[in-house]
């Protein structure tokens, strides 16, 4: 047993972090947030140089072969600075779906193109009536001819604006909530009958509501087997809680320690804050959350590189409601403990919280995942 | 023991809920004719425009109970708005240490709600620890008038304020409590600077106010020099009684739950999740022992008693109530509370959702932070003496 990481892993964190510092300063981040794109063209091109869009994919896919290790790797350091350039939708979410579901000939058309970044993907799962359920979907596709024909809307999808194919999954047969009879389709966010609505979320980033009106699709924009898709999307889904999760533990990082930083600088009643024991405490079982968050995102991390499905899936739901509760106790009281200030826009750690709030809100939240976890 | 309302106090409420009913807002109205309408009415009733106020001031002279009634009737009405910095802070102030000529000069304005006002307590080093604040007032060579130098922070709506309550340093020889002076100045006049402060709801409505050489004459201090912390403590009492907010959030709760029963989840609402009715049904428990805390705060208040203890944890349950429900408001809009600025699809409630959860994370910063609080209680209600050792 062991876990270091290895001599590549090493390098990839340290050059992500570097990546981070350097471009990352709260003032650098805030002008992205503001830019009309929400992220930064050149970073995109750095991180697209630097290889790292390349990670998750084999060999064979002209990747570099990384299994959810590497991503975790990266995405706490992301966490970090809270990177706004869209590798979790473009690489995670919707290079994940490609990798696992895609043909010969529909990998050789986008992956190349994703993994140098001049691609972008977005992956649209989300349905107003699904709450949180992956499976319930009313957006159909309807076979036609060779083809399909898809109707329907999704919410909240990641970094659809500046995609240039979006996976969205869609029922082709069945009721509104069976597992079997959901698909997966590549679609063209520019066709006919495709009508995005695009805004900021409340951590800077950017998501659209998508409407479908009779929308075209030919017989190679079917991702994977036909009725078959929920497994795929399953399981980009869990790659997808790992990453956000090893996000938010970079970002736990940064509020519990920018806390204690704050309480030693910050002086009132003739001491600084830090020597009062309830704010000790405090920040004692902060930094515990903390660790405990990591342990379970190495534990869940793990499991589904080396353990069966099932197992590897429980994980994931224990990950995901620990990181949601860890992460609004964490960032609640690291705004409680720099008082007035961290109501501000002008500390990292309101930002930061933000980002937590909407990581509980995205593939189901503290309270969702326990259910399942107990089931 | 005995929780009915008396006869008395049952028409009363009628009363409230008739006057209510009679001058709502109705579409279209002008809002600023209807809203000053509405004060000069209520005045008529015999003060119900400022029903905190005593009855030597013009107020109603209501029991506690009448309070009560007013507080939960007002927590459903649609009341013109109103800032409290004029009417319910300083005014008391001015009634208890302010001059007859002060009285005379300020408490009118305030109360036909002329001039608004704001209050300069908190600074960049002087937060929970208000009384180490460094705003300098020098007397002038003469003796007419103080000059000000200094900053004040968290100033709530200092952009749109007339005037400020604020609390100067004259002295810094002894404890930090003494030497405190109790200043009152016009906000638009030379040397006065207002930056505001974006806070994590997205919102502008706290300031920083930068004060350079600002003149104040001498009549416009409020009491003895020196005194002003005397005075302010007073005021805070005020403040964190007024914060607990119980019946607006009996209100918001049941607002909350309708909310959540317009949630689909699966088959069912979100109101038949176990784990978020369950979440619900803690609240609502908490929320009901504290209803019954402010009652007994209240009963002991009518029998003219000194407020007992339980008075102490108002502010601090009132107020994480407040945050739990801003919470599990956010809970309910599922992924559309991650949504900032349009709202496309979702519930509606989703839209201010998260805004709003991000601001109540000030409740318990804000008029004296919940661990302060804490403090204060185990000194003064518990009376724990701490060792010197």
């Amino acid at each position: 047993m062991n876990f270091d990481l290895s001599e590549e892993q090493q390098m990839l964190q340290d050059s992500v972090a570097r990546f981070v510092q350097d471009n990352y300063e709260l003032d650098k981040r805030t002008e992205l947030v503001a830019s009309k794109q929400g992220f930064s063209d050149d970073n995109w091109k750095t991180i697209a140089e630097l290889g790292w869009l390349g990670m998750p994919f084999s060999e064979a896919d002209g990747g570099f072969g990384g299994n959810q290790v590497d991503t975790m790797v990266m995405m706490e350091q992301m966490g970090k600075g809270l990177v706004c350039e869209p590798f979790f939708a473009s690489i995670v979410l919707g290079g994940g779906a490609l990798k696992r579901a895609a043909n010969a000939e529909q990998k050789a058309a986008l992956l190349p193109g994703v993994i140098d970044g001049s691609r972008q993907l977005a992956l649209a799962y989300a349905e107003l009536q699904a709450r949180f359920d992956l499976h319930d979907v009313t957006t159909t596709a309807r076979a036609e001819g060779d083809g399909y024909v898809l109707n329907g809307h999704k919410s909240m999808v990641l970094n659809a604006a500046t995609a240039t194919e979006i996976v969205v999954s869609a029922r082709t047969s069945g009721g509104q909530i069976d597992e079997s009879g959901i698909s997966l389709f590549i679609v063209d966010p520019k066709a006919d009958g495709v009508k995005l609505e695009n805004f900021p979320t409340v951590d800077g980033l950017r998501a659209s509501e998508i409407s479908f009106d009779n929308v075209a699709l030919t017989a190679n924009s079917l991702l994977g087997e036909l009725d078959g898709g929920f497994a795929v999307l399953n399981a980009t889904a869990n790659d997808g809680i790992l990453a956000l999760a090893a996000e938010a533990v970079g970002a736990l990082e940064v509020l519990y320690k920018d806390t204690v930083a704050y309480t030693q600088e910050r002086e009132q009643f003739d001491h600084p804050l830090s020597d009062f024991q309830v704010l000790q405490h405090r920040m004692v079982e902060m930094f515990m959350e903390y660790e405990q968050c990591k342990s379970l995102l190495y534990r869940a991390t793990l499991e589904s590189v080396q353990g069966d499905d099932a197992t590897a899936q429980r994980n994931v739901h224990a990950l995901k409601h620990l990181i949601g509760k860890a992460g609004i106790f964490i960032g609640e009281n690291a705004v409680q403990l720099h008082g007035g200030m961290g109501m501000t826009e002008e500390l990292r750690v309101g930002h930061y919280f933000k980002r937590l709030l909407v990581i509980d809100s995205q593939f189901g939240n503290a309270d969702f995942h326990l259910q399942k976890f107990a089931a | 023991m005995d929780i009915e309302l008396s006869n008395e106090d049952l028409e009363f409420r009628n009363e409230v809920r008739a006057f209510f009913e009679e001058n709502a807002y109705k579409n279209g109205e002008d809002f600023n004719k209807w809203r000053m309408d509405w004060f000069a009415k209520a005045r008529e009733k015999g003060g119900w425009d400022v029903p905190k106020w005593p009855k030597e001031f013009g107020g109603p002279g209501w029991t506690p109970t009448q309070h009560y009634i007013w507080e939960q009737e007002t927590a459903t009405a649609n009341l013109p708005w109103d800032l409290p910095f004029g009417l319910g802070m300083l005014a008391p102030v001015l009634m208890a240490h302010g001059s007859k000529e002060q009285q005379d000069r300020f408490l009118p304005d305030i109360r036909d709600r002329k001039v608004n006002w704001c209050q300069g307590y908190s600074e960049p080093g002087a937060g929970s620890d208000l009384a180490g604040l460094k705003t300098k007032a020098e007397l002038s060579a003469d003796g007419t008038h103080y000059v000000v130098n200094g900053t004040k922070i968290w100033t709530t709506m200092a952009h749109i304020a007339d005037w400020i309550f604020c609390l100067t340093r004259t002295d810094d020889s002894g404890i930090k409590q003494q030497g405190i002076t109790f200043l009152l100045f016009p906000m638009k006049q030379e040397g006065i600077e207002v930056k505001p402060i974006i806070t994590l709801g997205g919102s502008h409505s706290v300031n920083t106010v930068f004060l350079t050489d600002v003149k104040v004459p001498v009549e416009n201090r409020i009491g003895e020099e020196g005194q002003g912390w005397t005075y302010a403590k007073g005021l805070l009492q005020h403040e964190r009684t007024g914060l607990a907010g119980i019946s607006r959030s009996l209100v918001a709760l049941e607002k909350l739950k309708e909310q959540a029963a317009s949630v689909p989840r699966g088959n069912a609402t979100l109101m038949d999740d176990p784990a978020f009715r369950g979440k619900i049904a803690e609240l609502e428990v908490d929320l009901w022992a504290t209803e019954y805390t402010e009652l007994r705060s209240l009963a002991s208040a009518a029998a003219g008693a000194a407020p007992g203890p339980e008075s102490s944890i108002l502010k601090l349950k009132g107020t994480e109530i407040q945050q739990r429900i801003q919470k599990l408001t956010v809970e309910a809009g599922g992924i559309y509370s991650a949504s900032w600025g349009a709202k496309p699809a979702g519930p509606a409630f989703a839209k201010n959702g998260m805004g709003g959860y991000m601001s109540s994370r000030a409740y318990t910063i804000y008029g004296g932070a919940s661990e302060v609080q804490k403090d204060v209680i185990a000194k003064n209600v518990l009376q724990i003496k701490r060792s010197s050792k």
